[in-house]
């Protein structure tokens, strides 16, 4: 039975499916008996997540938008 | 992933912008400029520094898209680029910040077993998951993050690239990114329980 040393390190590889599918097996058997590797792994995940949803942008700023176009514009259109 | 009809689309922007064409341009802006400012504001965090990244960018990929090989994607030049112009922000500011991501860790008994209690705070309440609080806890830690680190876990995590064009774009083997990436969500992890522990302390000394 693999420790909870060894699983911390097959995470990632884990999460994007890449492991090995008889380790995924052993590694998922160790969580069945393993609570605070199970919390370890929601909040791992959880991470990614909030951060993702907190630091997304949704969009340029108008301002910034339209300063970006004056810049090109000038930079661009009229070459000196 | 892009799919075969955008990379096709890329590429002939990119020709026709080597003929000369400023439709091409502007399309291509429509396409990158959030991508680029975005990047660049996660890693400046500062509106000022992101619209600077986002002209300079902008105007290289104008300049110099006669440079552009076409050995990688078009968007992994780009990003490229961005990362170029966005360092250059960052060292003529000179925040030279060390934290040790030794610390984030979990801490390991001899057998290599968990020796603390790990508290599940994923399935909290969204008013607490996604309050101000938490935000300005997320923004400093990865503010915190070793450059190395961080933009790998911006373009992986935050922009949701896939391992692969991450590796791509920095030129880094999957290994590679894929350990920088685990040691990031590691030490934000930590940063979050270390939050989180701390709120449910005082919300349950609070209890009669």
């Amino acid at each position: 039975m693999i420790c909870c040393k060894e699983c911390l390190d097959l995470l990632c590889d884990y999460l994007e499916g890449t492991l090995d599918p008889e380790i995924a097996a052993q590694l998922e058997e160790h969580f069945e008996d393993c609570p605070p590797c199970i919390s370890f792994l929601k909040t791992y995940k959880s991470t990614s997540k909030l951060c993702r949803q907190t630091m997304s942008q949704e969009e340029i700023p108008d301002f910034v938008k339209s300063r970006l176009k004056d810049f090109l514009n000038k930079n661009i259109r009229k070459p000196s | 992933m892009p799919t075969s009809e955008e990379k096709a689309r890329e590429q002939q922007l990119v020709d026709e912008l080597k003929a000369g064409n400023l439709e091409a341009f502007d399309e291509i802006v429509n396409l990158f400029q959030k991508k680029i400012y975005s990047l660049g504001f996660n890693l400046t965090r500062n509106q000022m520094d992101a619209q600077d990244i986002a002209q300079d960018v902008l105007l290289t990929i104008y300049r110099k898209i006669d440079t552009f090989q076409g050995k990688s994607a078009f968007s992994s030049w780009v990003y490229r680029i961005t990362l170029n112009a966005a360092y250059m922000k960052l060292r003529s500011k000179k925040k030279e910040q060390f934290v040790s991501l030794d610390d984030a860790f979990p801490a390991f008994n001899g057998s290599g077993y968990h020796q603390e209690k790990i508290r599940d705070w994923s399935e909290s309440t969204d008013s607490l998951l996604f309050s101000n609080e938490t935000k300005d806890v997320i923004n400093k830690a990865v503010d915190q993050l070793p450059e190395k680190e961080k933009v790998v876990f911006i373009l992986r995590d935050v922009d949701g690239l896939s391992t692969e064009k991450v590796g791509e774009i920095l030129e880094l083997s999957i290994p590679a990114v894929k350990s920088r990436l685990h040691r990031a969500r590691l030490f934000l992890r930590k940063k979050l329980s270390n939050y989180f522990d701390e709120f449910y302390a005082k919300k349950e000394a609070k209890k009669p």
